[in-house]
């Protein structure tokens, strides 16, 4: 098993430094970083253009800016942005940590939920239970976050504070904290979440479901689970122990590759619920074309994703020992 | 069967790696221009702070007494430095998006003592009370010269010099507390004001569930309903923002409005009041067009409310392309007697439900009249600070805002049409260049007679009907609303024309209950905080906090007039030098 993470890990460092580098170039060919700085110094003398790129490593061809750029990078010189002129990593960072904590809960609770769902689904095939999940889900994947998100503002902040005469809202309608909240507090924070959450959540619920229904009726008829059953073994521990163990693998997989894109954010939910993440972030800085902010954004989420999927094949590999045989 | 081991298939990734980057080695380095201003032209006005006589003679000399009890808030006064550091650093921080009217300073000096600033001007410049609307603490930033002030004021502001003070700020929230060195009347009643972004439906949302006390949204059809709720009050205001639609008409960039025989057809085309029976109407009923193009009825006498009165005319609109060689295609679409149909492409910002709607609506008419328009839209970071500056565009539709002075030079002088002589920076994005107009507004600028100016503004704007720069539409009603559980007073409603409903936020927003603080749900957000750069372009950004911290000479009201603020004791003196 050491063996065959350290083949997949050492596979990752090529991968990583080429798709880096693809996404360098592209964003390079996307945004003009000495464009942006004028747009944002209008008065800027040309000594202080050609300092500027010689600071951030413009001169040169495109691998000599990117390795520039990469040097820089692993020493934590990311520089400031171009419009606000502010360090890069303190909002970079506040963004990822709100992304994280949004995404991971929502995934946690999506997926847990799903796959509760998917399971019952699966043993309960075309029962009034299935039936009714099987459509919830349709609607699920159907409706887009900005419609939900809306609908249950719209419905448990306005309208159930109106209902009830609330002097608060009984949700919040936006934000990570009540207005003028200025220090940590757990259950603020967590009751700021519950709408954002649920928005996200309703997708990976709707998407799990399907797929552990799937995947479980796939394996819940297979030859070994027969064989399993005429050996005498409980049906629970047949779909418990067999089943489930084999339905997971290709669950892990889209698992793995969801949890790796959380910190790439998410886009629509962040806007309307002003939660400012990494998605909220990274729209923001390509609008300005600000090429300090969005490097370093996209190689983590690179490197999130390539991490992810190198933990994804660990856990083929302990789900299903013949793979790290292979 | 034998597969590959690793170790060959690592080898081969790293080889295609290496391929990859030698393929981009041939890249060459950035060739963007660099589009920086010329030395020359920097030194025309350094700004750099003087008390020796200007080399120049000076045309017009502004006097200033400063109140001496007027204190940053960490008790330093305010002083001549100050606006000398203002003067400075406007002019000369690389990203300031204000040097106008301050490259027309020649020295801003201490006159009788460090409380009294005596500003020398280069000409008679007619809109100085424009000026000194936000005074710079000269002792809190870092280069004491204040050339370059782009490092300070990122996400604090140190001292305050007016009623509050900014205690905190992030891109979540922005807090406000009175300033306890505050030395005018006009102190706070609430103890503090806490503002957080809320953006269109959320921010009426907010409202409605009571999360902000005030916001001020963006119009829109059916805003009358969503606001609609006992304890919400909104007022909707003609405010200084009007609403046009622009012709990109470069000569040298290609566009279709760039021959103005298809120009002036077109806006003849635009049938106004049909925009005004289906977009604006039903947001707010009984409303009219605006007749004149970049000043608006209700701010000063620079209006000529006749002027677009006549300016759909399809009949004269057919006549002239037919009169030109122009004929109707298979397809419905004038073409040009070599055959070419233009493609006029309509560029607004998107999401804009009014703009996306005005857009659905006259599509579909323009064809009919011969006109193929296509949408191009994009966000408004694209369309107001790339594509409008940069003129890529045919047609766009947005908002501009009326200044109480009327001084249009600097957005629509053929020295403002973006070349390389001002690198590319020049603010006319609709490049368009009569010189004659031109002439006209420099006239206007030096003009300090107000029926004389009046009079010269108005031939500026027959000129922009003449031609065809821009079409007004709507002179743009803003919309302040309240909870009225959580908001005494008037003053939101009265001011709600503009943003400067905040202006009496100190005194006359009064907390109600137990709640001692105003929470606004804001429709904009900056970057950063710095006064002078590109983080200050939001108009909302200036009245909430900047004018809420920085000092400024003179306050300007909804009607367009300035009244002075407790820094000064009188009224400065204005002295023209013959």
């Amino acid at each position: 098993m050491a063996r065959f993470i350290a083949q997949r890990a050492a596979w990752a460092i090529p991968v990583l430094l080429i798709v880096t580098f693809l996404t360098f170039w592209a964003v390079r060919s996307a945004t003009d970083p000495v464009q942006s700085y004028l747009r944002a110094n209008t008065r800027a003398t040309p000594e202080m253009v050609e300092e500027y790129k010689e600071k951030h490593g413009l001169n040169g061809a495109i691998p000599e800016q990117y390795f520039t750029w990469l040097g820089n990078f692993l020493t934590l010189e990311w520089g400031n942005s171009i419009k606000g002129n502010r360090p890069v990593w303190p909002d970079l960072k506040a963004a990822i940590v709100n992304s994280l904590i949004l995404g991971i809960t929502a995934s946690f609770v999506g997926i847990t939920i799903g796959l509760g769902i998917g399971i019952l689904s699966a043993l309960r095939q075309y029962s009034k239970f299935d039936t009714a999940a099987t459509g919830a889900s349709f609607v699920g994947i159907s409706m887009p976050p900005f419609v939900s998100a809306v609908l249950l503002q719209v419905f448990f902040a306005v309208m159930i504070t109106g209902w009830l005469n609330l002097d608060k809202p009984f949700l919040p309608v936006a934000g990570i904290y009540p207005p003028g909240q200025t220090t940590f507090d757990l259950g603020l924070r967590m009751k700021h979440m519950i709408l954002p959450v649920t928005v996200v959540a309703i997708q990976i619920i709707a998407v799990y479901s399907r797929y552990m229904r799937a995947s479980l009726l796939d394996v819940k008829e297979s030859d070994y689970m027969r064989t399993a059953r005429a050996k005498g073994i409980s049906e629970r521990r047949v779909i418990m122990h067999h089943a489930l163990r084999n339905a997971m693998i290709p669950v892990v997989t889209v698992a793995a590759i969801d949890f790796g894109a959380i910190v790439g954010g998410l886009i629509i939910t962040e806007r309307i619920f002003e939660f400012h993440g990494t998605g909220d972030y990274l729209i923001t800085a390509l609008g300005n074309g600000d090429f300090p902010q969005i490097m370093p954004l996209m190689f983590i989420i690179v490197s999130s994703v390539i991490i992810f999927n190198l933990l994804a094949d660990v856990a083929y590999a302990w789900l299903d020992p013949r793979i790290r045989l292979g | 069967m034998k597969t590959m081991s690793n170790r060959p298939r690592w080898l081969l990734l790293l080889f295609v790696f290496a391929l990859v980057v030698a393929a981009c080695a041939g890249d060459t380095e950035s060739t963007t221009t660099t589009g920086a201003p010329d030395e020359a032209t920097t030194t025309a006005a350094s700004g750099e702070t003087t008390t020796t006589e200007p080399a120049v003679e000076s045309a017009m000399t502004i006097t200033v007494d400063i109140n001496p009890d007027a204190v940053w808030s960490d008790g330093t006064p305010i002083t001549a430095a100050d606006f000398a550091c203002t003067w400075t650093a406007s002019l000369n921080t690389p990203g300031s998006i204000r040097t106008a009217g301050y490259d027309q300073i020649l020295s801003v000096a201490a006159g009788a003592s460090d409380k009294q600033v005596v500003i020398e001007f280069a000409t008679t410049y007619a809109p100085y009370r424009d000026l000194f609307y936000y005074v710079i603490p000269q002792h809190v930033v870092t280069d004491p010269t204040c050339m370059d002030i782009s490092g300070d004021f990122l996400d604090a502001y140190p001292v305050s010099g007016r009623t509050w003070q900014l205690t905190e700020w992030s891109l979540d929230q922005a807090i406000l507390e009175p300033n306890a060195a505050y030395w005018g009347d006009d102190t706070p009643v609430a103890t503090r004001i806490v503002q957080v972004p809320r953006q269109d439906d959320g921010g009426i949302a907010s409202l409605g569930a009571g999360e902000v006390d005030f916001i001020f949204p963006q119009a829109f059809a059916g805003i009358t309903d969503a606001l609609a709720a006992d304890n919400i009050q909104f007022v909707p205001g003609y405010g200084t923002n009007y609403e046009g639609l622009y012709f990109q008409q470069g000569a040298d960039r290609g566009g279709p409005f760039s021959d103005p025989v298809f120009r002036e057809a077109f806006s003849k085309s635009i049938d106004r009041e049909l925009i005004l029976a289906n977009i604006y109407d039903p947001i707010f009923p009984g409303s009219e067009l605006l007749q004149c193009g970049l000043w608006v009825p209700t701010l000063g006498p620079w209006c000529d409310n006749t002027q677009f009165v006549d300016s759909y005319d399809p009949e004269g609109a057919v006549a002239l392309l037919e009169g030109e060689g122009w004929t109707l295609n298979g397809d419905g679409f004038w073409a040009s007697a070599d055959g070419t149909v233009p493609e006029i492409k309509w560029m607004i910002n998107t999401p804009n439900p009014r703009r996306e709607a005005t857009q659905a609506l006259m599509i579909p008419e323009f064809a009919e009249a011969g006109f193929n328009v296509v949408a191009d839209n994009g966000d408004a970071d694209q369309v107001f600070q790339q594509r409008l500056p940069a003129g890529d565009y045919d047609l766009a539709m947005y908002i501009n805002t009326a200044s109480p002075d009327p001084t249009v030079t600097s957005v629509m002088s053929c020295t403002q049409v973006p070349s390389a002589e001002n690198n590319n920076q020049g603010q006319n994005s609709v490049f368009w260049c009569n010189e004659a107009a031109s002439d006209l507004m420099q006239q206007s600028d030096i003009e300090v007679d107000i029926d004389a100016r009046a009079d010269l503004i108005h031939q500026i704007g027959q000129a922009l009907v003449d031609d065809h720069v821009m079409v007004p539409l709507f002179q743009f009603p803003n919309v302040a609303a309240w909870r009225t559980d959580r908001i005494e007073g008037d003053a939101p409603g009265a001011d709600a024309s503009n943003y400067r409903a905040f202006n009496n936020s100190s005194q006359v927003w009064v907390p109600l209950g137990d709640d001692t603080e105003i929470i606004i749900g804001a429709e904009q957000w900056p970057e950063c905080l710095n006064p002078v750069t590109e983080c200050a372009n939001s108009s909302w950004m200036f009245w909430t906090t900047e004018a809420a911290v920085f000092p400024a000479i003179w306050d300007t009201t909804a009607d367009g007039s300035y009244v002075l603020t407790s820094l000064v004791t009188s009224e400065p003196t204005v002295v023209i030098n013959e």
